[in-house]
Formats: structure tokens, C-alpha cells, sequence
């Protein structure tokens, strides 16, 4: 028996020593390593996404009509189409295709294959039809009103009145790019346009194509070398789940990958100082906001709404916890947007006994005692530093940590730590979000609207996120969100802003023209990579 | 999981026969008391019935185990449709969603149907992966049974001699050793210890790969068999893949094994020790045979049935030990499936992951029950 342990443990040690040096070698200068989370990917069909990570995957396997440049969201950039134009009315826009580009099976794109890809994302109403579906089509007026006039013109009449750009930039997002109608109904099962097997499979004109999906684990892109836009360096792209920042920090220093992704600010810090890498702070379409349910009799005192102004000292964590995840930033307006305001990181800073005064005045001299929950693990460190700090502002918050977004959603809180995206790149997606509700029943179920969430609702913001909707005109719309932003400076709002979010992208110095985009629709098209 | 664990160990024939004491083995009359000529046909006639009555037990203690955690689940704040929809929802969608998960019907109805499927063997779809459930388990199961069996080596290897030889010099400073050897192991968290390995042995020496089971390049080489990479690399004769893999299993498995070590030494040296004071020991000893016979051949012997136990619920602790080094590691196994599962509130995911968790208990079982009347003759 000895004999055998000791052959085994021989045998072990054996391996345990056999150097792996040529299996490890850094990726090599074609193929582009990306270190990512893949949880809670159960699909790649471009209608039923629209989080971040998948947005990045489904970005490159099909093009969209018009793509957003990320040095200048607004300005639309032509994709598959080449140009596009609206009638003077504003009800209908007409878009030209270009005629060079084929899907990965050799079938050419055509005005029909777009005009079925946006009827099927409404059709089938998943996730990705949040956006579009913003502009009144539905699954029994899509048909008529989004068509093909004939191979390379795509007509989209659009049945309420709606700025002909908000229309434009949601065509540019990763639910929407353009399918190949003839592979995907080849594949079609009880009616599900292809789903099914476009949940592993992809059917797009972009520059790679899916050669291996795993979900939770990998993903693995061959590059199309036919592309009509000329074929990208990287002949293999592989997205790879490591959760583990710690260990997705080593392998980024080890060159086995080259772009990583939901790194923790400790380690961030670490690769900063590192001069192999380089960190892209991108900044994203949403807030780090405070949520004061106003179904809580304390709460809907303005007055306590205004003491919690005061009670967070953000400007602690701003220089750790947020270095990478976000900057001071207090409107509802985004940064670089039409109507941000100049003042919006000098609106309210951390004074405790400002805050306690104001407790006093509205009837509580001796404190508010109330439950604190974080949206979710990656908030939680911030609730900790709310916690901590409002403790001498008087309010004594039982934090309380899980997943709470559903509850948030149901408006079963009292206060809650959250963080919000959105992808159009226009105020009036994060302004539907933070300062809209039509409707304030609890059996509206209004869950997408934040401002419902709250419990609170203001006639006169919603008349003017609607007439942002339908305005065209830019100069007319950038006062209309001034004036947004104006009433939510002075209402003492149920949602308190802190930081505008951003979302750090590490990638190796060696890794040239990877840029993490604001709507998440990354491309890898043009991405290089240097000797080291 | 504890629950996976108390109720199987409760039924498992590793409790009623805690090893052979020194007044004889713990059997039950009929095999003896019978006469001599019907002896195999009741011995075999009794091993069905066992085995059937144990088989009765697992399948009841399965589906109680299955209504726990369906209720359980049930509790958790964690929503269904918000894991496959994002928190940016309209209300449409959510109900369309809630809908198609079957989330509109009664709890009982949904748990009832879920039944009926696993009967026949559809364990459903993951609402976090899109893929049959069995699919999914076809993945990740092999790659965490992979992953125990090389942290189970490293346990048993490292752990039996080490227990035996701190038994065998007791008090000494070489007792000492091994007692602090084998609870550094414990004691020291996995995570941390995986990491600070991964930074010796994968960033610094470069002998091992940092996450998954194989490096990014050698994916889809090799066609997949019996799910084992090790295995099926090796039965197609594809070395560079083999040693790529075993780079990538060794560390996972090494710290994983060595958090086993202290239970599995502390147990062996306490066995020894019980051996080395009994009377037969000390007749060797006394007839001249050498320290090194009387340790492996005789007092070993003896408490091998005993270990067989202690390694048969190391392994199933090591399976839900898992989650952590599975994290650290990226490796995509049953542990963090089953994690993500509960994190998502994908219930079909975690029954299905604790049903095969349960199933691998009754193999345990029943394959120490088997090693058990192999290796003492009293007990067969």
C-alpha cells in the first residue's frame, strides 16, 4: 500500500513541476483575449438583450442601420445604411442600405431582412423592444408601418409624434442590429422567429461570427474576413468569464488577456500603476442615486428629503470607492448632454448639522431611525459609506445587504442605494427614467420608471419629458431639459444624485483602437495590437 | 447544501457500521444465524432488499430535499425575471416574461409540474443559461467531479500519511508539525489562498494556467466523451491538450485537497492512534517485526474500512466546497452553477443541481457500502 501512495504522490509532484511555459504564452498578436462576466447571458438573439456585456457581444456579430461614434454619440454614423432622411411632417423616415453587404452565409442585406429585424424585435417583445417600442409600435402595427419599399430602402412611418432622432439613435443599439432573415426563419420553431437558435448561433453581416458559446464560461468570434468594411486584425475574439477581479488582474498582467472588464477598484488601483495597461473611465447614461420611497409617511416630508442632501459625504468616496465607477454629478441632465447644467457638482455637499437642523424643523430632534438596502452586491460598498456618514446627520439607517432591485421595483423600501444606464444617447432616456410617471397607482406597476418606483409623481416634468419626446427642435429641447433639471433642483426630489456613472475597460497597452463605448455597443472591428 | 449532507449521512451505512470495534463487527443475525447452505441465496436476497430500502430512501430524502429548496427559493427576494430582463424593464415585457416562466400559476402547481418532468427526466431550461438543464449539468458536472477526484488525491496522499506518521510519533515535534500542516490548510481561507497561489505559481513560476479548465487556444480540440478533459484528452492521445489541462486542474485541485487534509490526517492519526494500543500491535511489536510492518501491514489494515468513510464524506464536502475555489479559479463547474442559480432565483437550476448533488451522495453511499464488504471480511 505504501508503495502506491508513494508511485501516486510521485506521479503528482511529477506533474506539479512540469513547467507550463509554452502553453502559457501571452494571446497571440491576432486574436483578442477579453476578460468579462458572462453571467446571466442566456441568449445572443440581438432582441432579447440589451445589459452591457452582451451588448458588446452581439455589437460585432451584426451591424446595425446607423452606428454612434463614441467621441461624438450625437453624430450619427452611416453602418448598413448610407443615408437617411425624414419628411417634413416628421411621420416618416426613409433610410438607404448599402448594396456591398452580405450576411456570414453569403445572402446579401437588404431593405427586407431590416425591415423584418425590427418587426421581429417588437414582435416578439423581449427586453430589446424597451426602446423602440417608446415610439408606439406594436405587433400589429409594425408590419405596416416599418417596411422595405424595395432591396435598399427601408420606410419607418411612425405612428405618434416622436423626434425623428430618438428614432435614428435607437436603431444604433445592439437589440436592433440587422438579421438574416432567410438563415434565421430556416432555423424558426413554433413561431419564435429563430430564437432558439439564435440564442447560440448568429445570423448578422458584422464583422465576426460565433464560432463557440458557452454560457457562464466563453465565447468564441471568428473574424469575417469577407467584411464589407475590410477585415478586422483580430481573426479570433474570445470573451471569458472570470469573475474573480483578483484573477483576472493576473492574467491581464500576464498578457493571457488583453481587455478586462468589472475589475474591483483595489485592483484597478494596482493596474493603474502598471504602465502596460491602461484604463478607459467610460463614462455611462446613468446615476449612483439615494431612492426615498415616498409611501413612507417621513419621507415625504420635503424637508427630510432635504436633510438627506446633506447627509451623504460623497466627496470621501469620490477620491476610493468611485474613482473608477463614477464622478460627482447632481442633475438628471448627463454630463455632455443638451441641457446639463453647469452647477451640478456644487448643488449640496456633506454638512450634518445642516441636516440635523432640518430633521429638527420637520419634527424629528432626536433622529430618524430607517432601513438602508443596496440595489445589489455592487452597490453595497457606497451604502456603507451612506450609512456611516449619515449617522451624524442624525439619521440612524439599518442597512439591510441583498438584492433589492425587485423590491425597488415593487416600492416595497424605504431608502435604497442604486445605480441606474440607459443607452440613448439623448436626456430624454435618462429624464423617462428619473423624472417620469404617468401613472402613480401601485397597479400601474410602472417598475421601468424610477420616479414611479418612488411613489412620487409631477404633472408638470411629465408634460415636459413628453414634449421632449416629440420636439425636434434641438434649441427648443435643450430648454425644455434645463427646465427639467430646474423643477428637480428645486422640488427636493425622491432621488438624490450623487455621481454620474462610469464603466472602467482595462486593456493592455499593446491593445490599440478597443474603445469601451457609453451605449455599450463596443466594436471590435478596428482594434490592433503592437508588439510589446 | 447542509441539508444534502445531514440527511444522506443519516441514511448512510458508513453511521451504522463506524468501522469494526475490537469485540467484533456490528452485523445483523441473519447472515450468520442461517443455515450454511442457504447462505449466498440469503445473503444476496438480503443485499437486494438493502439495497432497494436504501434506494426507497435516497428517492424520498431527494424529493423532500427538492420541496425545501423549492420553497426556500420561494423566500428569497432575488426575482426570476429580472435575472433574464435586467433591472430596465417595461411592465409589458416583465409580465410577458413572468408569463413564460411559469411564474403566474400556483406555487404548488409549479412544484408539481416540475415533478412530473424530472420523472421523466426533462430537469427543464435554465432562465440563466437558455439550455435544457441536463445540457447545462453535462458541462459543468463532469468538471467539478474532475476537480474533487484530483482534490481528493491530494488530500488522501498528502492527509493519510501525514495522520499516520503524527500518530506514529506522537508528542513529538514531527506530531506538532503535522498538526499545524493540516490545519493551515483549514484554517486559511480558500479564496485567499487560491489567489495567493495563482500569484506564485501562475504569475510569477508560469507553471500552471490561471482560470478554466484549459487555455483559450487549445478550445475545441479535443471532442468531448466523457466530459473529463483529463480523460478524454488522454484517450485521444492529445498530450499537449492533457498537460494544458492538468496545468489548469492542479492548483484548484491541490488547495481544494489541501483544505481536506486536516480532517482527513487528524482522523487517520486518531484511528492510528486507537490501533496502535491495542493488544495484536504490541504481540508484533514484542515478536520482533519491523515498526514499518507493524504500522502498514497490521495496525493500517485495520482502520481502512474506518477511512473509507472519513474520504467518502470528504468527497461530498469537497464537491460543496467547491463554490469558492470554482470562483477564484473561473471554473465553470457545478459550484457556481448552482451559486449563480440562487443568486438569479433560477430554481430549475438549483433543484437540478441539487438533485445530481444528491444522486452523487447515493453513489457514495453505495459504492462504500460495496468497498466496505471488500475490505472487511466480518462485514460481508
Amino acid at each position: 500500500m505504501m508503495k502506491h501512495l508513494m508511485a501516486a504522490t510521485f506521479l503528482v509532484a511529477a506533474a506539479l513541476t512540469v513547467p507550463q511555459g509554452q502553453a502559457l504564452a501571452a494571446s497571440p498578436p491576432n486574436m483578442l483575449v477579453i476578460g468579462t462576466n458572462l453571467t446571466g447571458i442566456r441568449t445572443l438573439d440581438p432582441a432579447d438583450n440589451n445589459a452591457r456585456t452582451v451588448s458588446e457581444l452581439i455589437s460585432n456579430l451584426y451591424d446595425n442601420l446607423i452606428e454612434l461614434p463614441q467621441n461624438d454619440l450625437q453624430k450619427m454614423k452611416p453602418m448598413l445604411a448610407t443615408k437617411w432622411s425624414a419628411s417634413a411632417d416628421g411621420k416618416l423616415i426613409t433610410i438607404t442600405l448599402r448594396s456591398d453587404a452580405t450576411f456570414q452565409s453569403g445572402n446579401p442585406v437588404t431593405a427586407e431582412d431590416a425591415a423584418w429585424s425590427i418587426q421581429r424585435v417588437i414582435k416578439r417583445g423581449q427586453v430589446g423592444s424597451t426602446d423602440i417600442a417608446l415610439w408606439g409600435f406594436t405587433p400589429d402595427n409594425v408590419e405596416k408601418l416599418v417596411r422595405a419599399k424595395d432591396a435598399q430602402t427601408l420606410e419607418i412611418e411612425l405612428p405618434i409624434q416622436v423626434s425623428t432622432d430618438l428614432v435614428l439613435y435607437s436603431l444604433a443599439s445592439s437589440s436592433l442590429g440587422i438579421i438574416d432573415k432567410k438563415t434565421a426563419m430556416s432555423h424558426e420553431a413554433n413561431g419564435d422567429f429563430g430564437a432558439g437558435w439564435l440564442a447560440a448561433n448568429s445570423a448578422g453581416s458584422g464583422p465576426y461570427s460565433l464560432s463557440q458559446w458557452r454560457p457562464n464560461d466563453i465565447a468564441v468570434f471568428e473574424a469575417n474576413k469577407k467584411y464589407w468594411g475590410g477585415a478586422p486584425a483580430m481573426i479570433r475574439v474570445i470573451a471569458r468569464h472570470i469573475p474573480e477581479s483578483g484573477n483576472l488582474r493576473l492574467q491581464l498582467q500576464a498578457g493571457d488577456v488583453d481587455v478586462g472588464q468589472y475589475l474591483a477598484s483595489g485592483d484597478l488601483d494596482a493596474l493603474a500603476n502598471d504602465k502596460k495597461m491602461v484604463i478607459d473611465n467610460v463614462p455611462g447614461l446613468g446615476f449612483y442615486y439615494i431612492a426615498l420611497n415616498q409611501k413612507d409617511p417621513d419621507l415625504q416630508k420635503p424637508l427630510v428629503r432635504e436633510a438627506f442632501q446633506h447627509a451623504f459625504d460623497w466627496k470621501a468616496i469620490s477620491g476610493n470607492i468611485m474613482r473608477y465607477t463614477g464622478f460627482p454629478w447632481q442633475s438628471v441632465v448627463p454630463k455632455g448632454m443638451i441641457g446639463a447644467p453647469s452647477d451640478s457638482t456644487s448643488r449640496y455637499d456633506y454638512d450634518p448639522a445642516k441636516a440635523k437642523a432640518l430633521l429638527a424643523q420637520a419634527g424629528y430632534p432626536n433622529g430618524l431611525k430607517k432601513v438602508l438596502n443596496p440595489s445589489g452586491a455592487a452597490t453595497l460598498p457606497f451604502t456603507e459609506a451612506l450609512q456611516a456618514s449619515a449617522k451624524a446627520a442624525g439619521f440612524d439607517l439599518n442597512l439591510v445587504p441583498g438584492e433589492y432591485t425587485p423590491a425597488f421595483r415593487e416600492r416595497k423600501y424605504e431608502i435604497l442605494l442604486g445605480n441606474s444606464g440607459a443607452r440613448l444617447p439623448d436626456p430624454f432616456a435618462v429624464a423617462t427614467q428619473y423624472a417620469y410617471n404617468p401613472d402613480n397607482r401601485d397597479e400601474a406597476r410602472l417598475g421601468s420608471y424610477y420616479l414611479w418606483r418612488t411613489a412620487m409623481q409631477v404633472p408638470e416634468l411629465n408634460t415636459l419629458v413628453d414634449q421632449s419626446m416629440k420636439e425636434r427642435d434641438t434649441a427648443k429641447r435643450t430648454d425644455m431639459f434645463k427646465k427639467i433639471d430646474e423643477i428637480y433642483k428645486g422640488m427636493n426630489p425622491p432621488l438624490i444624485v450623487f455621481f454620474q456613472r462610469t464603466d472602467p475597460y482595462v486593456t493592455r497597452a499593446s491593445v490599440k483602437g478597443y474603445q469601451g463605448h457609453t451605449t455599450w455597443s463596443t466594436r471590435w472591428h478596428d482594434v490592433t495590437k503592437t508588439k510589446e | 447544501m447542509a441539508s444534502v449532507d445531514m440527511t444522506t449521512r443519516d441514511n448512510s451505512p458508513m453511521s451504522s457500521t463506524t468501522g469494526p470495534t475490537p469485540n467484533g463487527p456490528t452485523m445483523p443475525g441473519p447472515a450468520t444465524n442461517g443455515p450454511v447452505d442457504d447462505m449466498p441465496d440469503d445473503g444476496i436476497k438480503l443485499a437486494i432488499r438493502r439495497f432497494i430500502g436504501r434506494v426507497v430512501a435516497v428517492v424520498t430524502t431527494l424529493l423532500g430535499l427538492l420541496f425545501l429548496t423549492f420553497s426556500m427559493g420561494r423566500l428569497l427576494p432575488a426575482d426570476p425575471v429580472l435575472a433574464i430582463t435586467g433591472p430596465e424593464v417595461s411592465k409589458e415585457v416583465y409580465d410577458r416574461v413572468f408569463k413564460q416562466l411559469g411564474l403566474d400559476q400556483p406555487v404548488y402547481i409549479q412544484f408539481v409540474s416540475y415533478v412530473k418532468r424530472v420523472l421523466t427526466g426533462d430537469l427543464g431550461v435554465s432562465a440563466i443559461t437558455g439550455q435544457p438543464i441536463v445540457t447545462d449539468l453535462m458541462s459543468v458536472f463532469p468538471a467539478t467531479i474532475e476537480l474533487t477526484i484530483v482534490a481528493m488525491l491530494v488530500g488522501t496522499i498528502v492527509g493519510v500519511p501525514l495522520g499516520i506518521t503524527a500518530a506514529v510519533n506522537r508528542g513529538k515535534p514531527i506530531d506538532h508539525a503535522a498538526r499545524i500542516i493540516g490545519l493551515a490548510g483549514h484554517s486559511i481561507p480558500t479564496f485567499w489562498m487560491g489567489l495567493m497561489a495563482l500569484f506564485i505559481f501562475y504569475a510569477k513560476l508560469q507553471w500552471v494556467g490561471a482560470s478554466g479548465r484549459i487555455d483559450v487556444y487549445y478550445e475545441g480540440i479535443v471532442t468531448p466523451v466523457t466530459g473529463f478533459l483529463l480523460l478524454d484528452s488522454a484517450m485521444e492521445g492529445n498530450w499537449d491538450v492533457f498537460q494544458n489541462a492538468l496545468g489548469h486542474i492542479i492548483l484548484p485541485g491541490a488547495i481544494l485537497g489541501y483544505y481536506s487534509v486536516a480532517y482527513i490526517s487528524r482522523m487517520s492519526r486518531s484511528f492510528m492512534l486507537e490501533q496502535l494500543s491495542q493488544e495484536y500491535i504490541i504481540t508484533a511489536r514484542a515478536k520482533g517485526l519491523a515498526s514499518r510492518q507493524v504500522i502498514w501491514r497490521h495496525a493500517f489494515r485495520n482502520i481502512r474500512v474506518q477511512l473509507l468513510t472519513i474520504m467518502a464524506l470528504t468527497f461530498g464536502g469537497l464537491l460543496e466546497g467547491a463554490v469558492l475555489i470554482e470562483t477564484v479559479f473561473a471554473w465553470p463547474g457545478l459550484g457556481q452553477y448552482l451559486t449563480r442559480g440562487l443568486q438569479m432565483n433560477d430554481m430549475n437550476v438549483v433543484m437540478g443541481a441539487v438533485l445530481t448533488i444528491g444522486i452523487v451522495f447515493l453513489i457514495i453511499n453505495i459504492t462504500s457500502d460495496v468497498l466496505y464488504r471488500i475490505l472487511d471480511p466480518r462485514t460481508r
